[in-house]
């Protein structure tokens, strides 16, 4: 396989395939939002869709990621009935920048190359990315747009923060080393007795 | 003579990621107006060949091109998908994933969206193509409610731009149930002949495109041409056992009764073949000697029906009164068209679904009072698509998955895990990872995975969807293991008429949500009414059976006794 | 699948259904713009009335968006408004820019401006929620798409929207399957005797499956749309935008409109001449009000200093 430079690396190359993957990411995100979620008490779950990114991230880079989280959160918004939480579409599409960076280094799931390196790579990465998106963007965003108080706006994001990052890691983590174990080709099979 | 639209000149090709060339010595032109076949089973070459003329090789698909392709007066090579597309339509396979648009219309619009034409100019078109494959009061409906017959129609609609002067269908007839089958198979023929494009249909349901016409057979094999004959030639030749296809029912029934086929004029034709009085005598004798009827043993019921309707939120009911019983030990098709209630049924008897009116016994047992999980115990499902069910990266892992997850002690596990594998022939890869095998063998893995928790009865989803001959008889030669050795109720939703005259005892015909018949398989496709009702076809044993004046259920039945014979005695 | 969907796949047929998916997203943006620019319940009420008034007629299924709204309703404003009584008494203050406390117990208390706070945030927030709804009600996915394009997003993106919205009903319908053959293995993902450590670990062997079904659908679908001649030209054009109305062109007249008096607005009121405090408040003057650094009000603030 060629080298990819690193903006190809970030960006993506944009063919119809990536556009397709991007799309059904997206599909995905809003189905995982609206079935997939662990109810843990009333009006609280953990959703699994933030899987999607990491998957969309690992086969073609972290924009396409977060294009995928930010079309499937909006469109899950408006298919499922849960209420519409815009600057929560944007926060969980820049979140998805960094938990979807995993080809910058070196993660190739769909080439099967997930070690540990990798996996401590990777949790860095979502905590750093759900601090910056739900710390940061998603409070910005409320304030100033919404209208809503800072202190409940940050408290909600600590909380969400944590919720994601349980999710991407506990669940997250498994998934991504089955599919890099189902993604390795392996030679040498011989059969026993 | 006229001059080849599409010509191979010792073309071969090798995908990047191969060691060897998947094409290799190829050789072929194709006139205008022609139509072709191309047989060959899996892995023999025959949807590269065609992605060589739509230009997905090599502009999609990358590799190393030797020797050259010409399509239309132009190198392929030097040329670019979106050129090629302007000559070649193609109709994939996969009719659902082919609508990319979000309504009938926009979906055949999309090729002229993408030529930046202006909406005033798409309109006419877009009437024009609908019209001619018969879809044109469905051009406002969304994907969802069409049948694939119909999403089909729209993908041909749909790839009917200006200039296109070849066709090419990638296995047309996979997904669609036998009446659909034949209608998409005399509209490619129309298109051929009235509209005077040049078809390629790629195929391995020989029989089935043998309904209308065609010119030329291209028989791939190995990656190479291995014949390029007549359909008459090709049918009295030995070449369809040698590379793994199907031969037409009527053929077989030839061949059992001793038929000198030599001497057959318009063979690949059953309304217009000759035969000879001695011939005739031969089928006629075939057809009607008696044999020893097949023994039926009656045994206890393993699941029943008792007045179950069912509808979701208190709409119309998808299922209406059901009444049936399952024996132990039997193999059972379960047939109607899509939408008939047919996978409402199977939904319903996992317990996926609950009826919304009447009861369901599994061994005797109220299913209402058992959860999805001890349903799961005594019924396995297997769905059509292995990758569908697969979750562990390991065959031994996976047929175990559902034993672990039930807490059970790992030794028990290992000794059932082990059970499981043997009796699917899988003990000896059982540390593979299952990625690493064939999809015949995933199919296998999918039923071990259900055999570990030792069901009475299991129920497969179109088992031989999408298949070659080859996998379908591995399939069902293992599922009717199961049966036979391990007692196994064999449940199988299928629309595929051949393996349900070949493997199964009793048919049971879903229409409109009742149940409209539940007879031995030749009566029912003996019985014009549920045919029609049901979206059947007659099997070409039918059709024989009617032009030499003998009663068509008592030939089937014939044949299906007498094939029974032969395979027990292989 | 199921009740709960407000998107339309087929236009309806009253006069917002009606109109071009450029116009519709066009003025989507514009009222959103507006509705975000203020915070005075002068401006907001009107822009609420219009947008309600835009749902009502189209005549919709009422049901699905009132469980929306109602869900919305519960877990942004309810339970937001009593974090905020606990975390934040003194929101009406930072805010409005006064307070007139009306009941007080030990360090919580009520002010008749907190009051006024949660109400124009709640007039806010189901301003834009009625205008979501109506933006989402009168347009189809292909309009969005096809509208998109036309306001400048490059074609490439707005056909990932419709492509989504395409692929949603066959990847909602994989799930379903996925999950009950999975049960019927003995998966357990509800109930109260599965803790929550299980249904996590249980919900990894669901999407594994889901994930190679969803993906592997990508190769058929690229090269279904490759050999239709996707990606082929710079532009493209849209069957779903269809030829402009004189409704259109009267609807595409108010947005700029709006859109100029937005502005206008934007400028006037919040850089030329702006109101004291961020809410504008009926009771009270602009030299009643105290100014308030938004950082100052950080509930951790107070740790910081002495």
């Amino acid at each position: 396989m060629e080298e990819k430079s690193f903006g190809e690396k970030l960006l993506g190359v944009w063919n119809t395939r990536t556009i397709v993957t991007v799309a059904i990411g997206a599909a995905l995100f809003g189905v995982l939002m609206n079935y997939g979620s662990i109810p843990i008490f009333t009006n609280t779950s953990l959703t699994t869709a933030m899987i999607v990114p990491v998957v969309v991230g690992a086969m073609f880079g972290p924009v396409p990621a977060a294009v995928a989280a930010g079309v499937g959160n909006t469109i899950a918004d408006l298919i499922g009935g849960w209420g519409m939480y815009p600057a929560w579409s944007i926060a969980n599409a820049v979140a998805s920048l960094f938990i979807g960076a995993l080809p910058l280094y070196g993660a190739y799931i769909t080439e099967g190359k997930f070690d540990v390196k990798h996996m401590i790579i990777y949790v860095v990465c979502v905590i750093i990315g759900n601090a910056i998106a739900f710390g940061v963007v998603a409070q910005v965003l409320t304030v100033v747009f919404e209208g809503g108080d800072m202190n409940v706006s940050l408290l909600q994001g600590v909380y969400a923060s944590v919720g994601n990052i349980l999710v991407e890691c506990v669940i997250g983590i498994p998934v991504i080393k089955l599919l890099a174990n189902r993604y390795a080709s392996r030679t040498n099979l011989t059969e026993e007795n | 003579m006229k001059e080849p639209i599409i010509e191979f000149k010792d073309f071969s090709f090798r995908y990047k990621t191969q060691k060897n060339p998947t094409l290799h010595d190829i050789n072929l032109k194709i006139y205008p107006g022609e139509k072709i076949l191309i047989l060959g089973a899996s892995g023999s070459g025959k949807s590269t060949l065609c992605n060589c003329i739509n230009g997905l090789i090599p502009f999609s698909f990358e590799g190393e091109i030797k020797g050259s392709c010409i399509v239309n007066n132009t190198e392929t090579k030097k040329s670019s998908i979106f050129k090629l597309s302007n000559t070649v339509g193609t109709v994939l396979q996969d009719s659902d994933a082919q609508f990319v648009g979000l309504t009938v219309a926009e979906d055949v619009a999309f090729v002229m969206e993408n030529d930046v034409m202006p909406r005033s100019d798409m309109l006419p078109f877009i009437d024009k193509n609908l019209n001619m494959v018969g879809m044109r009061e469905f051009v406002d409906h969304v994907p969802f409610q069409l049948s694939g017959g119909q999403k089909q129609k729209v993908a041909i609609a749909g790839v009917f731009g200006n200039h296109v002067q070849v066709l090419i269908f990638d296995e047309p007839l996979a997904s669609l149930d036998p009446q659909m089958g034949m209608t998409a198979v005399a509209l490619i023929d129309d298109l051929c002949r009235s509209e005077e494009k040049t078809v390629i249909v790629i195929e391995h349901r020989l029989e089935d495109m043998l309904y209308r016409s065609v010119d030329r057979i291209i028989l791939m094999g190995e990656g190479t041409i291995q014949a390029d004959v007549t359909p008459d030639e090709l049918l009295k030749s030995d070449l369809l056992k040698t590379y793994g296809i199907r031969e037409p029912l009527y053929l077989t029934a030839m061949k059992y009764a001793g038929c000198d086929l030599d001497s057959v004029k318009n063979l690949s034709d059953l309304n217009s073949l000759e035969l000879s009085g001695e011939n005739t005598a031969k089928l006629k004798n075939f057809f009607t000697e008696e044999r020893e009827p097949v023994i039926e043993e009656k045994h206890e019921p393993v699941l029943r029906f008792e007045h179950v309707s069912f509808n979701y939120d208190g709409g119309r009911n998808v299922l209406e009164d059901i009444n049936l019983e399952i024996y132990k030990g039997e193999r059972v098709a379960i047939i109607g068209k899509n939408g008939a209630g047919k996978s409402t049924a199977a939904k319903l008897i996992c317990g996926t679904i609950r009826p919304t009116e009447g009861k369901i016994y599994l061994n005797g047992t109220d299913e209402s009072g058992m959860t999805i999980k001890e349903i799961g115990e005594n019924v396995g499902y297997v769905m059509q698509d292995p990758n569908t069910m697969i979750v562990k990266d390991i065959i031994k892992d996976e047929v175990g998955l559902a034993l672990t997850l039930r807490k059970k002690p790992q030794e028990y596990i290992d000794e059932k895990v082990n059970k499981a594998l043997e009796t699917c022939g899988l003990y000896k890869m059982r540390n593979w990872p299952v990625d690493s095998v064939s999809y015949g063998q995933k199919k296998r893995v999918t039923v071990a995975a259900m055999m570990a928790l030792e069901p009475d009865i299991l129920i497969l989803d179109e088992p031989t969807a999408g298949q070659d001959y080859k996998s379908y008889t591995d399939i069902m030669n293992f599922v009717n293991t199961l049966n036979k050795e391990y007692g196994k109720t064999i449940l199988f939703i299928t629309h595929d008429m051949h393996l349900a005259i070949e493997n199964t005892d009793r048919a049971i015909v879903f229409a409109d949500g009742k149940m409209i018949r539940s007879d031995k398989v030749f009566t029912v496709l003996s019985d014009e009414e549920t045919i029609r009702k049901a979206h059947l076809k007659q099997t070409s044993l039918y059709t024989l059976a009617v032009r030499l004046g003998i009663d068509p259920e008592m030939a089937i039945r014939h044949f299906i006794e007498y094939e029974r014979t032969v395979k027990t005695h292989e | 699948m199921n009740n709960r969907f407000v998107i339309n796949y087929t236009p309806g047929p009253t006069f917002l259904h009606k109109l071009t998916g450029f116009t519709k997203v066009a003025l989507f943006m514009v009222m959103t713009a507006a509705i975000i620019s203020t915070f005075d319940i002068r401006i907001l009420i009107p822009l609420l009335l219009i947008n309600v008034a835009e749902v009502i007629s189209m005549k919709p299924n009422y049901k699905p968006i009132t469980i929306m709204f109602l869900i919305t309703f519960v877990t942004v404003t309810l339970i937001g408004n009593i974090m905020l009584f606990v975390v934040s008494p003194a929101a009406g203050l930072n805010n409005v820019g006064a307070e007139h406390i009306l009941w007080q117990s030990g360090r919580f208390y009520l002010s008749k401006e907190f009051l006024w706070y949660i109400f124009v945030v709640f007039v806010k927030r189901t301003a834009s929620f009625a205008s979501v709804m109506a933006f989402a009600l009168a347009t189809t996915p292909s309009e969005f798409a096809s509208g998109l394009n036309k306001c400048g997003f490059p074609y490439k993106v707005c056909t990932i929207v419709s492509l989504a919205y395409r692929t949603i009903p066959d990847i909602a319908n994989d799930f379903i399957n996925i999950r009950n053959s999975m049960m019927m293995r003995g998966l357990e993902l509800t109930g109260k005797k599965v803790s929550l450590w299980k249904k996590l670990k249980n919900t990894v062997i669901l999407l594994v499956p889901m994930i190679f079904t969803a993906f592997g659908k990508v190769g058929n679908i690229a090269n279904a749309m490759d050999l239709r001649g996707y990606g082929k030209n710079k532009k493209r054009t849209w069957y779903a935008e269809h030829d402009a109305s004189k409704g259109d062109r009267i609807i595409r007249i108010l947005t700029v409109v709006l859109l100029l008096l937005t502005i206008y607005y934007v400028v006037m009121y919040r850089f030329i001449n702006p109101w004291p405090a961020k809410f504008w408040c009926p009771w009270l003057q602009p030299d009643e009000i105290q100014h308030i650094n938004v950082f100052d009000t950080l509930f951790f603030m107070k740790w910081f200093k002495k």
